[in-house]
């Protein structure tokens, strides 16, 4: 029993394909984006200077705009404000060359709702892009309770049980598990736990975060829940039966 | 209130000299008057003793006596007195020889005159003693001469009083002038020294010496800022330059299946190359930036190291370590959330890198005029004689590559440059083991 039952592009797809706008001046990336959004079964449209990305997102509906920074015609960080003026209401994921910490607090600080740094793995690229997906889409019914099989968390009381027995957990593990319940299903990457649950924006070198994801992993193995399980060169993946469920 | 001593020492100098010169000037003018006067008077004394002396060749002292009788009878201003050989008075202007005046000579002329003062006014005398014993004095009042004079000092005073005040006046106008000219001038430097390197002067530039100045400053600032808008194009061109093959070499290794493992280590170097050129990148720009208060705010210290400890901790019990931190709560500095973070961790994570297990990890934040910071560690500290050097770029030591530690150098340099960004003092306390990483920030008060 899920109650916030996240939804990814494939799924919503059957309704009404979303529409993803990358505005990118590299062809070969624009096409790799392509890629990843056609992956995800929704429909790229491609547009390569800020002056006719920034008409296109406002006369189309699209849920995502993947942005580039130094752009023919400027900053992309520089034109979100005008892309929101225009009247869209996408996620704007900025994929940028300006990818030091500095740059990415500056870019999500001026609004937009992640930032990707080039080289980017694609599988980055697309835990990010389903995130900002399921974001837009998650409907709340009672969003104190999420429950996984045996796994319940209660958002109001931050407590953790595994067949009615309580798991005590740090709040940082805690946020930690509630960040893993809202992308269940999905992999999600070390930078997106750095960044989500530690409010931290610069790679570390070391995996840091390992560490505490592999405690808290212990702690719901031993209470009898397998739910996390790492994901080779990607992340991690928290789902029902020890991730058979498989998203990536 | 700029303290511009130096143009205050200026002006005063040239007030006082210029009075100086004005006084000395009016001293000579005095003395020359001085001079001037007394010698008419000697003249006229001359003249007396000639017209006396012409009267005595003619019928001796009874022609005197008459001279004498007429002249003290007419009441002329000079001093005349006759005595026979027993001292009594035969004719003159007053009642009594003066007691101080001891008769020389017996000729009717200006040699040995000698300065006597009766009822506090100063005369020129002549006392002769002529053949028979008879005394003659003959004298001509130095009291015109005293008076003019008088009122030549009172005239000086006056006026070296007025030169004063009127050099002074000049000089503290002049003094003004140029302090709130040069005034503008350093506020603006302290503007640019305070990281606004856009702050310029308003209004019009006049065309004179400051104004020329001015606009030289002007004109260097446009260029410093140009410089630091081309290196910071600079090194956005080269993140861009770099990192697009990157990208599209990561979207290539994607494609390849089947070799996991060369994939993902080739995606680790891949990573370590762009932390490398990141932290190069971080290093410069905090140098950059470095004193300019720019893009600072009040952050929580205290709440940031415990972040960062509160990460690293994990990681360190893992490898065995003895974690402990004390953290004084609620310190605020003017700082980058971000950049202190990245600076706590590199100290963090080269701390767990060099101990072994069982060594300690503590973390120290005290409240004080200045906040410390202390990361400490009893692991194997920094080999003989590196010091400081450790914070250079590129900085390893030769032991590292021996035991298999891997690194670039690179974390105790930016950490050096964030520090140096934030104006705290960074050093390293002499310990008996392992390594002690001590930061002071500036206190910024909470609330």
């Amino acid at each position: 029993m899920c109650l916030t039952r996240p939804l990814s592009c494939s799924e919503s797809g059957r309704i009404m394909t979303d529409r993803i706008l990358i505005i990118e001046d590299d062809p070969d990336i624009a096409a790799a984006v392509a890629g990843e959004v056609v992956a995800l079964g929704c429909e790229p449209t491609h547009r390569d200077t800020l002056e006719s990305g920034i008409a296109e997102a406002g006369a189309g509906d699209y849920r995502v705009i993947v942005l580039d920074r130094m752009l023919p015609g400027g900053d992309g960080v520089a034109a979100m404000a005008q892309i929101r003026a225009g009247g869209s209401r996408a996620m704007i994921l900025v994929l940028s060359a300006l990818g030091r910490a500095a740059e990415r607090v500056e870019g999500l600080e001026k609004g937009a709702d992640d930032y990707l740094p080039k080289p980017y793995e694609p599988e980055e690229l697309r835990a990010r892009l389903r995130a900002l997906l399921r974001r837009g889409a998650i409907q709340v019914a009672d969003n104190d309770l999420m429950a996984f099989g045996d796994l319940e968390i209660r958002l109001k009381a931050r407590t953790v049980h595994v067949k009615r027995t309580h798991v005590p957990v740090s709040p940082r593990e805690f946020a930690l598990i509630t960040f893993f319940a809202r992308n269940s299903g999905h992999v999600v990457t070390r930078m997106q736990l750095l960044e989500s649950v530690w409010n931290l924006h610069f790679d570390p070198g070391t995996n840091v975060v390992d560490v505490h994801v592999g405690r808290l992993r212990r702690k719901l193995e031993e209470a009898g829940a397998h739910m996390i399980r790492s994901v080779r060169g990607e992340g991690y993946l928290f789902a029902q039966n020890g991730g058979d469920a498989g998203g990536a | 209130m700029l303290k511009a001593r130096a143009t205050l020492r200026l002006a005063a100098l040239m007030a006082v000299s210029v009075a100086v010169l004005s006084l000395g000037a009016m001293a000579l003018q005095y003395r020359l008057v001085a001079t001037r006067l007394t010698l008419a008077q000697k003249e006229l004394l001359s003249a007396d003793l000639r017209g006396l002396g012409a009267l005595y060749e003619q019928r001796r002292i009874i022609a005197l006596r008459q001279a004498i009788d007429y002249r003290a009878a007419s009441g002329g201003e000079e001093l005349l007195l006759l005595t026979d050989r027993e001292g009594r008075i035969l004719a003159g202007t007053e009642s009594s020889w003066p007691a101080e005046v001891a008769p020389e000579g017996a000729g009717f002329d200006l040699s040995t005159p000698q300065e006597i003062t009766r009822d506090t006014e100063r005369w020129l005398v002549v006392a002769r003693e002529l053949p028979g014993g008879f005394g003659l004095l003959a004298g001509r009042p130095l009291a015109p001469v005293d008076a003019t004079l008088a009122a030549l000092r009172r005239g000086m005073i006056g006026l070296a009083l007025a030169l004063l005040a009127a050099a002074a006046l000049v000089g503290w106008v002049a003094a003004r002038q140029v302090m709130g000219r040069i005034g503008r001038l350093n506020r603006l430097a302290d503007q640019v020294a305070a990281g606004d390197l856009e702050a310029r002067l308003p209004g019009p530039r006049r065309a004179d010496e400051f104004g020329l100045l001015e606009t030289h400053m002007h004109h260097m600032l446009d260029r410093i800022a140009s410089l630091n808008r081309a290196t910071h194009r600079l090194s956005d061109t080269i993140a861009h330059e770099m990192r697009t093959p990157l990208n599209r070499l990561a979207t290539r290794l994607s494609e390849i299946e089947g070799q996991e493992e060369k994939v993902s280590q080739l995606r680790e170097e891949m990573r370590g190359a762009i932390r490398i050129f990141d932290s190069l990148l971080d290093i410069s720009r905090a140098e950059a930036d470095q004193g300019s208060g720019g893009g600072l705010l009040p952050v929580d210290l205290s709440a940031l190291a415990e972040g960062v400890w509160e990460l690293y901790e994990a990681l360190a019990e893992d490898k065995g370590l003895i974690p402990a931190a004390t953290i004084a709560p609620d310190l605020m500095v003017l700082g980058d959330r971000t950049l202190i973070s990245q600076m706590l961790a590199n100290v963090m994570d080269n701390a767990i890198k060099y101990c072994a297990p069982g060594d300690r990890l503590t973390l120290t934040l005290t409240a004080g005029p200045l906040h410390i910071l202390e990361i400490a560690d009893s692991g194997p500290g920094l080999p003989e004689g590196m010091g400081e050097d450790v914070f250079e770029r590129f900085t390893r030591a030769g032991r590292d590559r021996a035991r298999g530690i891997r690194g670039h150098g690179l974390g105790l340099a930016l950490v050096r440059a964030i520090a140096m960004r934030h104006g705290a003092k960074l050093s390293l306390p002499g310990v008996e083991k392992g390594l002690t990483i001590r930061l002071e920030w500036q206190p910024l008060a909470s609330g």
